[in-house]
């Protein structure tokens, strides 16, 4: 173990609310511990060097997805990083790009998702709305209903978005995490929206079709996810209710 | 059911026909090659194969259409600007979206997004050269062989748009195939992905080999 | 000033709050939500194991109904709950699974035939019914006497976040996000809403509303190693303990669960045990058995986290730089089922301990997971002293756990407490009108402006990082698993010497918009008062009940303590809370105290359980053969539910079938 070592952050500095800073990277030192990760890491520099600095945790679990960020240029969940994984001792953190900046490493990913949700409608739409909660609820085959679960772990963390080139120059393109949505209400059998209603909302250039296949979503996602799969399978959809 | 018209929508259209006439590019592309490279096997191969090019056994004296030639040289013009017309809107053509990008892949490595930016590279460089090569042949179909094609590569200099354009296409090509299996494929084929990647690196190179080989072997045709 | 108006506000955007949100908007009334962090990022998304309702779809569910759902609950609590609030639990709980099956939460399914399970560490094959094919599944969880409890894979509270967010998307419920309540509007009487801070900004505002309803979460981060997310802190009971008026009942009830990972107390679902794992000491020994021959590892979770503590003293703990642990096996489940039904466990394994669970086992301890106490609020949710204070979920003590809560009854609360008090809070706002006193919501907003000030610009010197770190260890420390007099007297002088000090807390950062360090300050003065009610509560309490263990008063001591603790802040420069008690009627139960089935019964019993037990034979001799369970129920302790939850539930076992075979059967 690597117990005793210095590591070395270089991190991204920048408070878009006072008016003369510039975004700068800041490096700090700290003495590494057995199974250190980037959380208690962060939390010990904010404890201990400079108590500015922001970032966000929630769960620190890997549950959560509050705490993506860009480390060594690969962005990932920060609280289920272990420091141990960089043999150089040398870290470099980013904030998600591709989002609101809050300061430093805090990024207004919430905002972001909760706006693709309007836009996409992403909940479900029962066929049925009057349900009788007091009778027997309606059979689901259990294949289907572990297949949405699949589909349903994703925990809207931003990496898939900023991993995305596309994303990243088209503004108003959809992103993997939409996609990934609208793949799993399709597979939903209790959802009343036809093939139509998914073309209107994906089957565009700010949808399926505007998507490059560049595969920055399925290489970084924290929970890997099928997206590659997916927007396949939506593309091939889409392109058979053309034709 | 067709949703294209209630839709008012062609992007799904324009996006497939990226991808066609994408794969029938490439697939010329490498037969051109291989047909090409017949001159490995001396002057009478590439003679003859230039010649049935041009249907010559549909003619009565031998000579065949040289026209033929100029007509498949009209159609790859086409498909390519179709092509180059729809893959165009995906290109960062603005100064904010090629800012966007730099500063994205400036904080996050990601080969793929890579393997892109080098595709759009050599789409362009295609887009620079390719007429020129569809001009020079379309225009003199009748010069296709081993002495007239070893004249203009290296007598007048023509090597200079060939050696960059083989480069391209094949990069381009390979590079392409790659991304339209995993764009469109099954589960199958995104499971075989890091299989199929490797197999487009050397399809790259073996063609690019071949194409080296091809134009050197011209050279003792020239005179 | 700031002023946002609004008829239902909801303060926390977790399960509990949403769904309240959601039961006003329903109604037509304006919602507003404020949460510190995206709703979905709330700690509800990390229950993993499942949600309990008595469905009895699976073959090990037969016979399950809300009779015996309200037993677990209530021997779970070792008598400590509010048994009105556990029928009304246990009656709604199936409603809102269904309800929230057609939201879109994905539960895992029954596929009928036969299928093998690990139970008791054998491997056994139940046979699923024909009919049962498709419906809701459940698995077996601690201290239940069925399967009851419902589940996708292992991210339940996963899905039904996302699900309940989702329909509050759809509903155009707004989430004011990065905002953090710091005190309550109030004349003494009723609440009239919050002054929140903008996290981003730092800007304040004051939020007016009919009801406001807290459903902010536990205060688990008051310990050093928990189980929680780090914003589990308590700042919402705070909030109501600062007014003076309102009460937090039953502080001391703090649950500590049996397999957190070693060291960073990251849990690992009760599904593991429930789904045949064993827990292991450092010979590789499964000493449950040796412990609680009947129940083993599936005991409570309070009884299984203090044999665990007491194997570990006996030195059968394997030794490990961060102290002693044991071992959770889940080898003998094989691969396939880890990788699918245990996930999440997988990954947390992989990610923090670098470990595969199929193969290896994995180092646990107990660790604080779950505050039983909240603000004291009555069977409707409203708290008893400050009228149009509304609570729900972990934040409350609607007080369905009492001293204990059994695993799958917390992610059950947040939604079937959201769903009936819901409902409440809805009546509540339609009957009252919004009361918009100006002067008093400025009078709230300068007194948070002038804590701002205090801190940022004060010359205090006290750090807030240092005072967390020292109530944490505190409490980790002398307010643990098991508990003694002098320990609890040490911990809450040296809690009040904190909470002195925390006066004179000073800023590095003097930023007023996004500041970590004045969040931190704001909050750690608020936490320290929410330990020492817990402290003091548990110091006062002389006797063991449920996860309050005594080592000088090992007895639970019904005819002394049968009651809940009721603490108030007197006055602002106190440093300590008042403690009152509330008495359980025991002659209003309707099931009076006994044995709960776990170590010797050395309870003391109260007077009045003899006398009631007979009153009980006597009412339902009058009430005849034909009497069904529900009027013999309703016979012994009516309880009330809103007008549109009060409908039966239907199961498979009450519709009639062609012979008991097709019900499924269990064979070895």
């Amino acid at each position: 173990m690597s117990q005793g070592r210095t590591l070395t952050f270089n991190i991204f500095r920048y408070d878009p609310q006072v008016p003369d800073d510039k975004p700068k990277m800041v490096k700090y030192q700290l003495e590494e511990a057995p199974g250190m990760t980037v959380f208690i890491a962060l939390n010990m520099l904010r404890e201990q060097q400079d108590p500015s600095l922001q970032f966000d945790f929630v769960c620190r679990a890997g549950i959560c997805g509050s705490c993506a960020m860009v480390i060594n240029g690969y962005p990932t969940l920060a609280c289920r990083t272990l420091t141990s994984k960089y043999p150089k001792g040398e870290i470099t953190l980013m904030p998600l790009p591709g989002f609101e900046l809050i300061g430093d490493l805090s990024v207004n990913t919430g905002k972001f998702m909760r706006e693709l949700a309007e836009r996409l409608k992403l909940w479900l739409h029962p066929r049925n709305d009057e349900v009788d909660i007091h009778r027997i609820e309606a059979p689901m085959d259990p294949e289907e209903a572990a297949k949405l679960y699949e589909l349903e772990r994703c925990v809207e963390c931003g990496v898939c978005v900023s991993a995305c080139a596309t994303k990243q120059m088209r503004d108003t393109f959809v992103g993997a995490v939409g996609m990934m949505k609208i793949a799993r209400f399709e597979l939903d059998s209790r959802d009343a929206r036809s093939v139509e209603d998914f073309y209107h909302v994906i089957g565009n250039q700010d949808g399926v079709f505007g998507c490059m296949t560049l595969l920055g979503c399925q290489d970084n996602c924290p929970k890997d996810l099928p997206h590659m799969q997916q927007i396949a399978y939506l593309r091939r959809k889409m392109a058979t209710a053309l034709v | 059911m067709s949703l294209a018209k209630k839709n008012n929508n062609v992007s799904g259209w324009l996006d497939m026909s990226q991808s066609v006439s994408g794969v029938i590019l490439a697939l010329f592309l490498w037969t051109h090659l291989v047909l090409v490279s017949s001159i490995l096997l001396g002057a009478d191969a590439m003679t003859f194969v230039a010649r049935t090019m041009e249907l010559s056994f549909l003619s009565a004296d031998g000579h065949g259409y040289p026209w033929v030639v100029s007509g498949i040289a009209i159609i790859v013009a086409l498909l390519a600007l179709i092509h180059v017309l729809v893959a165009v809107h995906k290109m960062p053509l603005n100064l904010q979206q090629q800012r966007a990008l730099r500063q994205q892949m400036s904080v996050i490595h990601h080969d793929d997004t890579k393997l892109w930016v080098w595709q759009a590279i050599t789409g362009v460089g295609i887009f620079l050269l390719l007429p020129v090569h569809l001009w020079l042949i379309g225009s003199a179909p009748e010069t296709i062989g081993p002495i007239g094609s070893a004249d203009r590569i290296w007598n007048q200099g023509v090597w200079m748009v060939y050696l960059p354009l083989l480069l391209c296409v094949e990069l381009h090509a390979a590079i392409g195939i790659y991304r339209v299996a995993i764009k469109w494929g099954a589960k199958r084929a995104i499971d075989a992905r890091a299989r199929i990647r490797k197999i487009k690196t050397i399809v790259s190179v073996v063609f690019v080999v071949i194409g080296l080989a091809s134009l050197l072997a011209f050279l003792p045709y020239a005179s | 000033m700031k002023l946002i108006y609004t008829d239902s506000l909801v303060v926390g955007a977790g399960l509990a709050g949403l769904r309240v949100a959601i039961a006003s908007k329903e109604r037509g009334l304006d919602t507003l939500v404020l949460s510190l962090i995206p709703a979905k990022r709330s700690h509800s998304a990390a229950a993993q194991g499942g949600m309990q309702a008595s469905l009895g779809n699976t073959v090990k569910g037969m016979g399950d109904d809300e009779d015996v759902h309200f037993q677990d609950t209530v021997k779970g609590s070792d008598w400590g709950c509010d048994q009105e609030v556990a029928r009304m639990f246990a009656h709604c709980a199936p409603k809102a699974v269904r309800e929230l099956a057609n939201w879109g939460v994905p539960w895992t399914r029954v596929t009928k035939g036969p299928r093998q399970v690990v139970v008791n560490a054998e491997k056994v094959t139940i046979e699923e019914a024909e009919e049962a094919h498709g419906l809701i599944n459940a698995r077996d969880f601690g201290g239940t006497k069925k399967w009851r409890t419902c589940y996708t894979a292992d991210g339940t509270g996963h899905s039904l976040l996302y699900a309940v967010d989702n329909k509050a998307i759809s509903l155009d419920i707004p989430v004011h996000e990065r905002v953090e309540a710091l005190a309550l509007i109030h004349d003494g009487k009723r609440c009239h809403g919050v002054v929140a801070r903008c996290l981003i900004t730092g800007e304040l505002r004051a939020y007016v509303a009919k009801s406001t309803t807290i459903a902010t979460g536990g205060y688990g981060r008051i310990y050093e190693v928990s189980t929680n997310a780090i914003i589990c802190e308590g700042i919402g009971q705070a909030l109501a303990l600062e007014t003076g008026v309102a009460t937090l009942g039953n502080m001391e009830a703090v649950q500590f669960h049996p397999t957190a990972i070693v060291p960073v107390g990251i849990l690992t679902t009760e599904g593991c045990r429930g789904d045949g794992g064993l827990l292991r000491d450092k010979d590789g020994h499964r000493f449950m058995p040796d412990y609680e021959p009947e129940k083993k590892e599936l005991a409570s979770r309070d009884v299984v986290s203090r044999r665990m503590t007491e194997h570990m003293r006996k030195g059968k703990g394997v030794d490990s730089p961060y102290g002693p642990h044991l071992w959770l096996d889940i080898t003998l489940l094989g691969r396939k089922h880890v990788e699918t039904n245990l996930r999440e466990v997988k990954e947390i394994c992989e990610n923090f301990l670098g470990i595969d669970p199929a193969e290896d086992w994995i180092p646990v301890r107990p660790t604080q997971h779950y505050s039983m106490g909240g603000i004291r609020t009555d069977a409707k949710g409203q708290s008893p002293q400050l009228k149009g204070l509304f609570s729900v979920g972990e934040a409350a003590c609607w007080d369905m756990h009492g001293f204990n809560r059994l695993g799958g009854n917390s992610l059950a609360e947040t939604v079937v407490g959201g769903m009936i008090i819901g409902k409440y809070v809805a009546d509540f706002c339609e009957e009252n009108t919004l009361e918009i006193d100006t002067a008093l919501a400025e009078r709230f907003v300068a007194q948070v402006r002038d804590e701002i000030d205090s801190l940022v610009e004060g010359q205090g010197s006290e750090s807030a990082y240092e005072l967390k770190r020292e109530m944490q260890r505190i409490m980790m420390d002398y307010v643990g698993i098991f508990r003694n007099g002098p320990e609890l007297t040490k911990a809450v002088e040296e809690l009040e010497a904190l909470l002195i000090r925390s006066r004179n807390l000073g800023l590095k950062c003097k930023k007023r918009h996004a500041n970590p360090e004045l969040v931190e300050a704001l909050r750690v003065k608020r936490m320290i008062k929410v330990a020492l009610t817990v402290a003091c509560g548990a110091e006062a309490r002389t006797e063991s009940r449920g996860a309050h263990a005594r080592e000088d008063y090992p007895q639970r001591n019904d005819k002394e303590w049968l009651n809940r603790t009721l603490s108030s802040w007197p006055s602002a420069d106190a440093t300590r809370p008042q403690l009152d008690y509330e008495a359980l009627d025991v002659m209003k139960m309707e099931l009076p105290p006994g044995y709960r089935g776990y170590g010797i019964n050395n309870a003391i019993a109260h007077p009045d359980t003899e006398k009631r037990e007979k009153q009980i034979v006597e009412i339902l001799s009058n009430l005849g053969e034909e009497a069904d369970r529900h009027e013999r129920q309703h016979a012994l302790m009516p309880f009330e539910v809103p007008e549109s939850l009060r409908e039966k539930n239907e199961r498979l076992h009450d519709k009639p079938l062609g012979n008991s075979q097709q019900l499924g059967e269990e064979s070895k």
